[in-house]
This record gives structure tokens, sequence and C-alpha cells, in this order.
């Protein structure tokens, strides 16, 4: 029977709760939507610089994987040393695979990309082109290392062949742009908090007296608590959604674009990862907005 | 039963408003509570919802140490100490009607039976008439009815009035007295703090005057002055 009551008295509770949230947020609907555009526009430049770091990184990576690190074998190398260094090769992080390309290999596929001068070996005596080590690397960022490496291996190689240019600056734009979106990640969810911890604020002030009176006939700080929370979490929810719809919407219609015009670089087009950031855009705001509020009305509880 | 036991309050600026009170109120007591303005009756009021907190000394309510409880465990005190201020603390947008209902959705005791003993409080302070008014259309006597329905509606056993009729004419003062005491009659503890001299002198009641945050004069059938 207690517990029935109990029951009876949460749902009353949560009737209230939800009721009161959405009047609220109807009688400031001047300063929620305010709030609510606000808070869109700084989780769309988030996202937006999410997104730009999610590409960029698929950019190095593959670049990474196509980028084949070719160290050409020297003729007096000792195949057993050749055998020993593709082994150690094999171990090491951010190594995806090492091949040993013979001559015959070499020759073989030389044959098959530049089919039209294929006669021109037939004109020489023996075969030119020289074994090799091809690497195809999972992380571009090991790869100048190992280059340096290899080239210090000159009883080993005549010469390294590696795309680095394009890698490493890929790198540091894919590093600088981690940098600026970790610092606009901090600044705009502060932001986000901010604006919603003020709007909240207005409101709590506006109903203070309601706030002391609920109190002090004994109401529990989560009937006080609670219509705030909610229509802080609508606000950041609300301008979350709009800022996950206006994304995907803009990655839908631009990617494509920017791959066509930029169509040597990897630029993916796959919408999978913007929808996750769509929710977690969402996520973010329900959050913060909940958290914004939780905290604005802390202090009109202790009376 | 209210106790207060050597309570002592002392404000940030140096104001000692409570020096070392001690007193007894028992259940279905009808208490007056006098004194000049700053003696230190609203900050002891106060003490017995824990609106304030003491410096130190103790306060039971109903065999309960006040000063100890959690700020979790303030809801359930009070909703056991209904209030009654002289300035109503009514809430504007709502009518007298859901001023009164406010009380029990605030505190989760919103029934539909709730809406039969709302209609009777309101009827027992004389608004029964009046329910769907607003407080901005009813007279100062009136909106400290709907303040006394909306602590009585809850069934508390103390009721605590901060000088109910201070904005009140003398008439409508005395209506709301009587009102008090008939409550007290159904077995409410009351405990008022006024500063109307006529009615102290005329229930006879219990008085206990304070001044400079001491209790100066306790007696059973006390006048204003003593």
């Amino acid at each position: 029977m207690r517990s029935k009551a109990a029951t009876l008295a949460n749902l009353h509770t949560a009737r209230y709760v939800i009721t009161a949230a959405a009047n609220a947020l109807w009688r400031n609907r001047t300063m929620n939507v305010g709030a609510i555009i606000t808070t869109a526009i700084m989780l769309i430049t988030l996202a937006a610089f999410l997104a730009i770091n999610d590409t960029l990184d698929q950019m190095v990576v593959g670049l990474g994987r196509k980028s084949n690190l070719i160290a050409y074998v020297r003729d007096e190398a000792r195949p057993s040393a050749i055998t020993e260094l593709v082994r150690d090769l094999q171990r090491r992080p951010g190594v995806a695979e090492v091949r040993y390309v013979t001559k015959e290999e070499a020759l073989a596929q030389f044959r098959s990309q530049f089919v039209e001068q294929a006669d021109l070996l037939d004109l020489l005596q023996s075969n030119p082109l020289p074994p090799s080590v091809e690497l195809r690397m999972n992380d571009p960022a090991a790869l100048p290392a190992l280059a340096g490496e290899l080239r210090g291996r000159g009883d080993l190689f005549d010469d390294v062949v590696v795309p680095l240019d394009v890698v490493e600056r890929l790198t540091s734009i894919s590093n600088v742009s981690r940098a600026v979106g970790t610092a606009m990640v901090i600044a705009l969810t502060g932001v986000t908090l901010f604006v919603i911890v003020n709007t909240i604020r207005i409101a709590v002030y506006a109903r203070r007296q309601e706030i002391e009176i609920m109190k002090l006939v004994g109401a529990t700080d989560w009937f006080v608590r609670g219509p705030f929370v909610l229509e802080g979490a609508a606000i950041g929810a609300i301008g979350a959604l709009l800022a996950a719809i206006t994304l995907v919407i803009i990655y839908a219609q631009a990617a494509p674009t920017v791959a066509r015009i930029i169509a040597f670089l990897p630029i993916s087009t796959d919408l999978e990862f913007v929808r996750y950031l769509a929710v977690f855009t969402v996520l973010v705001g329900l959050v913060v907005g909940a958290l914004g509020s939780y905290f604005s009305v802390r202090r009109y509880l202790s009376v | 039963m209210i106790v207060l036991q050597e309570v002592v309050k002392v404000y940030a600026n140096g104001t000692r408003a409570l020096d070392g009170i001690s007193l007894e109120i028992p259940e279905r007591d009808f208490v007056f509570l006098v004194g000049p303005s700053g003696a230190g009756k609203t900050t002891l009021i106060r003490m017995l919802n824990r609106d304030e907190s003491p410096t130190s000394g103790a306060v039971f309510v109903q065999n309960v140490d006040v000063t100890r409880l959690k700020p979790s465990e303030l809801p359930s005190l009070r909703r056991r100490v209904g209030m009654i201020y002289q300035d109503y603390k009514l809430l504007p947008t709502l009518s007298v009607w859901e001023n009164v209902a406010f009380v029990l959705k605030a505190t989760g005791e919103f029934r539909p039976e709730a809406r039969d003993r709302i209609a009777s409080v309101l009827k027992l302070v004389g608004l029964g008439e009046r329910h769907g008014h607003y407080p901005r259309q009813l007279s100062g006597g009136e909106q400290q009815r709907a303040a006394i329905a909306r602590a009585l509606v809850r069934d508390c056993p103390i009721l605590i009035a901060d000088e109910p009729t201070g904005n009140l004419d003398q008439e409508t003062g005395w209506e709301t007295i009587q009102l008090l005491v008939k409550i007290n009659a159904l077995g409410t503890t009351v405990l008022m703090a006024t500063h109307n001299r006529e009615l102290v002198d005329t229930m006879r009641r219990r008085v206990i005057a304070i001044d400079r945050g001491r209790v100066v004069r306790d007696e059973i059938e006390g006048s204003y002055v003593g």
C-alpha cells in the first residue's frame, strides 16, 4: 500500500516536472529560442571542427596506406641480411605489410604498369631492375624515422624512396588541427554552457519566490530542480539537434564535391562518421544543458 | 513537542540574535511569542523549520534534533511544521485553490481525494466561495486566511505564525486569531509571534517574552507586558 502511494507520488512528481518544464519553455520562448539558436551555432562549429579533424586523420591514414616506402636492395647485399631485416620490419609498430620484391617480380610489375614501353626491356641483355623491400604503413607518422633508419643501412640499400613531404605536411596539419580542435571543443562547450546557464538563471530568478515557497513547504530538491534541469536539457538537445541536422546536410552535400575537386586526396564521403557525430552532438547538448541548469538552480536551493 | 536548549545564534556581522534560549512547548499548546522588534522572535521561529541554523545549542521538533538534519531530511521536517508569514508568501499567478493544492503537489501528496480536503480547509478558513480568486483579488485578511489554509492542508501537527496579523486591521486580525484558536482546538500546536498587545491580553494564553535574544518571561496565562 505504502509502495503504491510512493509510486503514485513519484508519478505525480514526474508529471509536474514535465508539465512545469514544458510551460517554462513556452513562457520564456523568446529567450529560449535565442539560447537554442546560440547553442546550435556553437555546436555546429564544434561538430564541424570534429568533422574536419576526422577528415584530416582519414587523409593521413589513407595516404600512409598508399605510401609504399621502397628501399632498393644493393646487388652485393647478403640475402640472409635482407631476410632478417624484412622479419624485423614486420614486427615494427606502424608497419602494416613488408614485401620483398625480387628482380623478376619487379620486371613483371614494370611490364604490367608500362605495357607500351615493355619492348624497351627486350633491348637489354639483362634485367636492370633491382630487387626491393616495399613497406605499407598503418601509421604514416612512423614513416620518416623508418626511412632515415633504412637510409643508414648503406650496406643493404642503394636508395630509399618515400613520399614524405605530403605525409609529413598532412600529419603536422592534422596535429595542429587536433590541438586547435581540442581547444575549440573546450571553449565552445564552455560558451554553450555559459549561454544555457544564464538562460536558466534568468528563469530561476524569475521564479525565485516560487522556489522559496516550495522549499519552505517541504518540496524535495528534485521537485524544485527537475523542471529547470529538464528545461535546460531541452534547450541543449533542441539546439544540438538543429546543429546535427545542419551538419549532416552540409556534409552530405559538400563532401562529394570536395572529394571531386581534390581527387588526389582520399577524402571520405562516408556519412557514417557524421551520423555518429550528430548523435554525439545531441548528447553533448543534452548533457551540457542539463548540467548547466543543475548548477544554475543550486544556489536557490539553500533555503 | 518543541524544545530549545541553550540556543545561540550569532550572525556573520556579529549580531547576537539569540543568546542561550531554552524553552519547551508541549503538544497542543497555544503560545504567543512577544517582544520588541529585533528581540529575536523571527530568528527563533526560523530555527524550527531549519530556515536558520543555530550557532550552538539544540532544537528539537517532535523529538528530532533539527540542527543535525541533513539537507535531504529537511523536506520531511518542513512537512510537519506549517508556516504562516506576515507577507503571506502566496504565489500571485495561482488561485487560492491552486496555492493550497501547490503544497500537496510540491510534497508529492496530491491525490484525487485531496480535492475534498482542500475544499474543507478552504471552508474552515472561510474561503470556500473564493477558491478561484487570485491573491490580488483578495483583501489582506483573506490572503492571510489562504496562507493559513495552505499551512493546514497537510495536517501539520505544528503551526508557526510569524506576525500573521501584522498587515491586518484589528477586526481581521481578530478573525485570524479566532481561526488559529479553532485550529489549536483540533489538536495542532500553535506558536505565534506577534506585536498585537490587545489580542495577547484578550486571549490570556501562554506568553513567552524575549528581549535581546533571551527569554525574559514565560507565563501560563500571560499578557503582552508582564
